[in-house]
């Protein structure tokens, strides 16, 4: 394991006590409020950013686009948005306004759906259970920056 | 690359490549503040029984196609309405070389809608799915 120096002085948190893995499936239903968090841009993590990922902006107008997963992922983990043994199946991305170096982003996540698939092989029945998460991203002046749906994958043990 | 009259159906358009080694994970990981051990442990996951080893954070391997999309828009940042629809198909390991795959699908009023792939250096498909790219 790596020593963590995530610079925790970055970001906020908030939300309801009851996080999702809190709940049963029956209860997670659209629009429950998985809470949020704030994230700080600073040029320092902007410059790390693009140079590990070899994005020639280096945030003089914008951020590096592959930023918009950075100011959510800690969050997600905080928030417990990350359900163990949930696999992330996929993303859907859309970008509204560019982050800044100085934004302050605001993340706020909710239950957008959820399905029951069921499958039948063999004369045995499967069924397998999806959540879909929205991570809503929005600058200091209430613009919005991207929304990403989350699609995962539940456990099969989940109730 | 911002002129979209000349670009047809069935056009490939312009790649990025990212090479994944386990100190990009870890200083990802530092960044975005993500320590899952499935990404940043390699005792751990030496004898995983899925993976054998570390894999890279799914955030990882959308990055090529992000980054293409700016490179075909002209812009550092995609233009508002621009969307990725995509699914996580195989999982990036240390080691791996992943870059995009762009082919226009159709010609929109307002962009072009691709098909888009991220594959490994074998041509294995990593992630998969379809962009919409706005044009500027």
């Amino acid at each position: 394991m790596i020593e963590q120096n995530f610079n925790t002085d970055l970001i906020t948190n908030f939300g309801p006590d009851k996080m999702l893995p809190d709940l049963a499936f029956a209860e997670m239903e659209p629009g429950w409020d998985c809470g949020g968090g704030t994230y700080k841009i600073t040029k320092e993590e902007v410059e790390k950013f693009a140079k590990l990922m070899g994005d020639p902006n280096t945030g003089e107008k914008t951020v590096p686009v592959g930023m918009i997963y950075i100011y959510g992922l800690r969050i997600c983990w905080d928030r417990k948005v990350f359900i163990d043994q949930a696999v992330r199946a996929g993303d859907k991305i859309t970008f509204y306004n560019p982050a800044k170096i100085g934004d302050t982003v605001t993340t706020k996540l909710s239950i957008s759906d959820k399905k029951e698939v069921t499958k039948e092989k063999d004369g045995k029945v499967k069924v397998t259970k999806f959540l879909y998460i929205n991570m809503e991203s929005l600058n200091q002046d209430g613009d919005k920056i991207t929304d990403i749906l989350m699609s995962f994958m539940l456990p099969k043990t989940m109730k | 690359m911002a002129d979209f009259s000349s670009i047809n159906v069935g056009d490939v358009l312009p790649s990025k490549s990212l090479s994944v080694d386990q100190d990009l994970i870890n200083e990802y990981a530092q960044i975005c503040g993500d320590y899952n051990t499935l990404h940043v442990d390699v005792e751990a996951m030496k004898d995983h029984p899925l993976f054998g080893g570390t894999i890279a954070h799914g955030t990882i391997n959308v990055e090529p196609v992000l980054q293409a999309i700016c490179d075909v828009q002209g812009t550092q940042w995609p233009v508002a309405g621009t969307t990725v629809d995509l699914q996580f198909r195989a999982p990036v390991k240390p080691g791996m070389t992943i870059s995009s795959s762009l082919t226009v699908k159709e010609k929109l009023d307002d962009g072009l809608l691709c098909d888009m792939q991220i594959n490994d250096q074998d041509g294995k498909p990593c992630v998969k799915g379809t962009v919409k790219i706005v044009a500027p």
